[in-house]
C-alpha cells in the first residue's frame, strides 16, 4: 500500500514535471536556481500529496500547491528588487523562423515578466497556460473579479516597463 | 499590449517541451533528501570530532602532559595504558566513521519508504551505540587507571594505609566519594557534549521520521 502510493506519486509527477519546470522558468534564472527550485517543489508536492485524494486532477493541484511554493519562497528570500541580469538563453532554442525583430521583442517581454513580483508572475503563468479566470481565481485563492483586476493591472504594469 | 502578450503565449507553447526530464530516480532521491542531507551531517561531525579530539591530545596530552598529572611513580604505566587505550580507540571509531559513511550511502540511493525509515532508526542506533561506546570506554579507562593509582601511587597508597591504620571510615567515604564524583561529572559533560553535538541532528531525523510515518498509513 505504502508502495503503491510513493510509486503513484513519483509517477505522476514525472509525467507533470513540465508544470514544474515552467514554474521554474518564470521564478528563477540560471540552472541552478532552477534546480533548486525544482527540488523544493518536489518536496512540498510530496508532503502535501497524502491530503490529495484526487478529488481533482492531479495537474490541477500541482500547479496550485507548485505556485503556492515559489510565491512562498520567493517571498521569503528575495524581498529586493530582483536586479539579476536574465539569461536569456536558456529561454530561447534559437529558432530560425523568428525574426530578429520578433526576437527582440519577446527577449523584452520575458526580461519584462521577471521583474514582475511573485503573485503577478503566478498570473502572468495561469494567463501563458490558458487557464480561466475562474480557475486562475480558484487556484490562487482570490476572487474571480480581484483576478480579472489584477491582470489588467499588470498588463499596464508590463505596458509601462516595455515602454518607458 | 495584447499582439506582444500573444507572442510570449506563443513562444512558451513552443518551449513547452524542451526541459530536460528529471527521471524517476531523481524524483526519489529528491524526496528522500532531507534525511540524507542530515545523515551526512552526522558524518562530517564525527569525522570532525575524530579529528578535533586527535589534533588536542597531540598537542596537549603528550608525554610531559602525562608525567606532570600522574607524578614519577605510575608515570610509564599511564603512558603505556593510554597506548593501548588510544590504539582500541582509533579501531573502534574508525568503524563507527564507515558505518555512518554506509548509513548516508544508503540513504542517499534508496528509492522506498519503507527502506528509508529503516534505514533512519538504523542510523539512530549507530549514534547512540558510539555516544554510549564512548562514555563507557571512557570510564573503563579511568577505572584502569584508578586501580594503577591504588596500586603503584605512594600518594594513593599513603591515603590506603592512613585508613588501615585509623580504621576511618570516613575518610575511605570522602575518598571514594570524591573520586566516583569526579567521575560522574566527566561522563555528565561528555554526555551533555554529544547530546549537544548529535541530538539536534537526531531529533530531526526523528521529525523526518515522523512524517514518513503518516505517509505511510
Amino acid at each position: 500500500m505504502s508502495e503503491s502510493l510513493e510509486q503513484s506519486f513519483v509517477k505522476q509527477l514525472k509525467d507533470n514535471q513540465n508544470i514544474i519546470h515552467k514554474i521554474c522558468r518564470l521564478y528563477t534564472s540560471g540552472e541552478d536556481a532552477h534546480k533548486d527550485l525544482f527540488q523544493e517543489i518536489t518536496i512540498q508536492l510530496w508532503k502535501a500529496f497524502p491530503k490529495f485524494r484526487g478529488e481533482s486532477k492531479f495537474s490541477t493541484w500541482a500547479y496550485r500547491v507548485a505556485l503556492n511554493t515559489a510565491i512562498t519562497l520567493y517571498r521569503k528570500s528575495t524581498r529586493s528588487i530582483s536586479t539579476v541580469e536574465y539569461e536569456s538563453r536558456s529561454f530561447f532554442i534559437s529558432q530560425e523562423d523568428y525574426n530578429s525583430e520578433e526576437e527582440e521583442q519577446l527577449k523584452l517581454m520575458y526580461q519584462a515578466v521577471h521583474q514582475l513580483n511573485d503573485i503577478e508572475k503566478a498570473l502572468i503563468f495561469m494567463y501563458l497556460e490558458d487557464k480561466d479566470y475562474t480557475e486562475i481565481a480558484e487556484t490562487l485563492g482570490i476572487s474571480e473579479v480581484n483576478a480579472r483586476v489584477k491582470m489588467n493591472r499588470i498588463k499596464g504594469k508590463l505596458k509601462k516597463i516595455l515602454n518607458p | 499590449m495584447m499582439e506582444e502578450l500573444d507572442l510570449l503565449k506563443k513562444d512558451w507553447k513552443k518551449n513547452e517541451n524542451s526541459f530536460e526530464q528529471v527521471s524517476e530516480t531523481s524524483i526519489y532521491k529528491m524526496i528522500h533528501k532531507r534525511s540524507s542531507s542530515i545523515v551526512k551531517l552526522i558524518l562530517i561531525i564525527s569525522i570532525l570530532e575524530f579529528i578535533l579530539w586527535n589534533v588536542i591530545s597531540f598537542f596537549f596530552l603528550g608525554d610531559g602532559y602525562i608525567k606532570k598529572k600522574y607524578g614519577n611513580d605510575i608515570f610509564k604505566y599511564v603512558v603505556e595504558i593510554n597506548t593501548v587505550y588510544n590504539v582500541i580507540n582509533y579501531i573502534v571509531v574508525a568503524c563507527f566513521i564507515y558505518l555512518f559513511y554506509k548509513n548516508y550511502k544508503r540513504i542517499s540511493t534508496t528509492t522506498s519508504t519503507k527502506q528509508l525509515m529503516n534505514d533512519i532508526l538504523k542510523t539512530r542506533r549507530t549514534v547512540l551505540y558510539y555516544v554510549w561506546f564512548n562514555i563507557l570506554f571512557f570510564v573503563f579507562g579511568s577505572l584502569v587507571i584508578l586501580y594503577v593509582q591504588l596500586n603503584y601511587d605512594s600518594k594513593y597508597l599513603k591515603i590506603i594505609e592512613k585508613i588501615h591504620q585509623d580504621n576511618s571510615n570516613l575518610l575511605l567515604l570522602k575518598s571514594v566519594g570524591i573520586v566516583l564524583g569526579s567521575l560522574l561529572i566527566i561522563v555528565i559533560l561528555i554526555w551533555l557534549f554529544y547530546k549537544l553535538l548529535y541530538g539536534i541532528l537526531l531529533r530531526k531525523l526523528n521529525k523526518n521520521y515522523k512524517e514518513l510515518e503518516k505517509i505511510d498509513l
